[in-house]
């Protein structure tokens, strides 16, 4: 087979491979450069995407603690505001109660003012009755007789309604 | 023994001739250029095959990284306003790498003929003319060649003939060089082992030593450096001349 020289300039070759080299550059662009410089640059604009949603997710997050602060000094106020009308209130209702204790107290202690007098009167009836039993007995002693039973209980009756009457 | 390097092979002639051009030949540095190209545009759309944008593949992954890679070598030597170099940078670079590796499975290299490294020369030439009379306009590119005394002209003319020259001949040489000392080695393999062998008395010698059993293996070990390292090396010294040259031209 024929060769060429070992060092020479082929006019042929060197068109051939200046088409060649133009066909290849065409080839890399189109096969390489341009699916994967898109891929790139969508990645790139995904990130940019993902920061700038970070960024507004981030402006949400300060604006909703900004309303979450006021709402929190506004309640902070209410519950001041209702704690005073609150303490004021309590006063008011102790000092009521305190009242109402006295008048409580002081009914009671009618009440067992007026026990004490009906107990005390209920005292002098029974010992109205013991003194009529005794003065019974006493008189039977002073008679020396055993009355009959039937007399006996209606003397005692008599003397005790008497002995009622009087006192 | 003969050794016996030649250029590439010729395999068809067409019978008409051209003036100038003379007749048009297919050889073999033709052939295995497009064997080189259906490889590298090949491997292109394999490694550019269904892209996402997400939880890419290794295949996507390297492919980024190459684009990247050619991405900050073209603007980290020229800067940013070269960005339409990079297609043309990452091909010289593709094709330079691919053709001075392709001899590894026993093709003939494209780039051990000078036609194919004058053709790159040349335009890398072009661009680098272009870029001068872009920035000084062409008075001012003309002018260039007088600076800084007239005297110096034929010089200079010299010196902006000789970078395309020499950026094709040290390619080009460098590869040459490759192949003719491969062929050297393995002749000289060939010839040590059939002296050792023939060594061997008796009809066992006399067989033996017509097989080259020392071009097994220590011919790879070499080719480490002559093809390996001085392929990727060589394409890596004409793509960081050329950008450095064209940026320079820029510059004024």
């Amino acid at each position: 087979m024929q060769t060429q020289q070992l060092v020479t300039l082929v006019p042929w070759t060197l068109i051939a491979q200046l088409l060649n080299l133009a066909l290849q550059v065409y080839l890399i662009k189109r096969f390489l450069f341009k699916p994967i410089n898109n891929i790139l640059q969508k990645r790139r604009e995904m990130a940019d995407a993902e920061i700038k949603d970070a960024e507004q997710a981030k402006t949400e997050a300060l604006a909703m603690k900004e309303s979450y602060e006021k709402d929190m000094a506004e309640a902070r106020e209410k519950a001041g505001e209702i704690l005073t009308s609150a303490e004021k209130t309590a006063g008011a209702r102790s000092e009521e109660i305190l009242r109402e204790a006295n008048r409580q107290a002081v009914a009671i202690k009618e009440k067992a003012e007026k026990d004490i007098e009906a107990e005390k009167r209920k005292a002098a009836r029974e010992l109205k009755d013991d003194i009529g039993g005794m003065a019974v007995d006493l008189a039977g002693k002073v008679i020396e007789r055993e009355l009959n039973e039937q007399d006996h209980e209606k003397l005692i009756d008599d003397f005790i309604r008497n002995v009622g009457e009087a006192s | 023994m003969n050794v016996d390097i030649t250029g590439a092979k010729i395999f068809y002639t067409f019978p008409f001739s051209v003036p100038v051009l003379g007749q048009l030949r297919i050889t073999e540095t033709m052939v295995v250029s497009w064997i080189v190209m259906v490889i590298i545009t090949g491997l292109c759309i394999f490694l550019t095959r269904d892209l996402k944008v997400q939880n890419i593949s290794k295949r996507q992954a390297a492919a980024e990284f190459i684009v990247e890679t050619a991405n900050k070598f073209v603007i980290g030597n020229m800067g940013e306003a070269f960005r339409y170099m990079i297609p043309f940078v990452a091909a010289l670079f593709a094709t330079s790498l691919f053709s001075n590796l392709i001899s590894l499975i026993g093709l003939r290299s494209p780039t051990a003929d000078l036609s194919t490294e004058a053709a790159w020369a040349i335009v890398v030439f072009i661009m680098i003319t272009y870029q001068k009379i872009k920035a000084g306009g062409f008075g001012g590119y003309l002018k260039g060649f007088t600076q800084p005394i007239p005297v110096l002209t034929p010089f200079n003319i010299l010196s902006e003939l000789s970078t395309p020259i020499s950026m094709a001949c040290r390619h080009f040489g460098n590869i040459l060089s490759g192949i003719v000392i491969n062929t050297l080695i393995y002749t000289a393999l060939a010839l040590a082992s059939s002296a050792i062998l023939g060594l061997i008395p008796g009809a066992v010698g006399a067989v033996l030593k017509h097989i080259p059993i020392l071009d097994v293996g220590i011919p790879a070990i070499l080719g480490v450096y002559f093809d390996w390292f001085t392929g990727i090396m060589q394409a890596f010294i004409f793509c960081m001349l050329t950008t450095l040259y064209i940026a320079n031209a820029a510059e004024g």
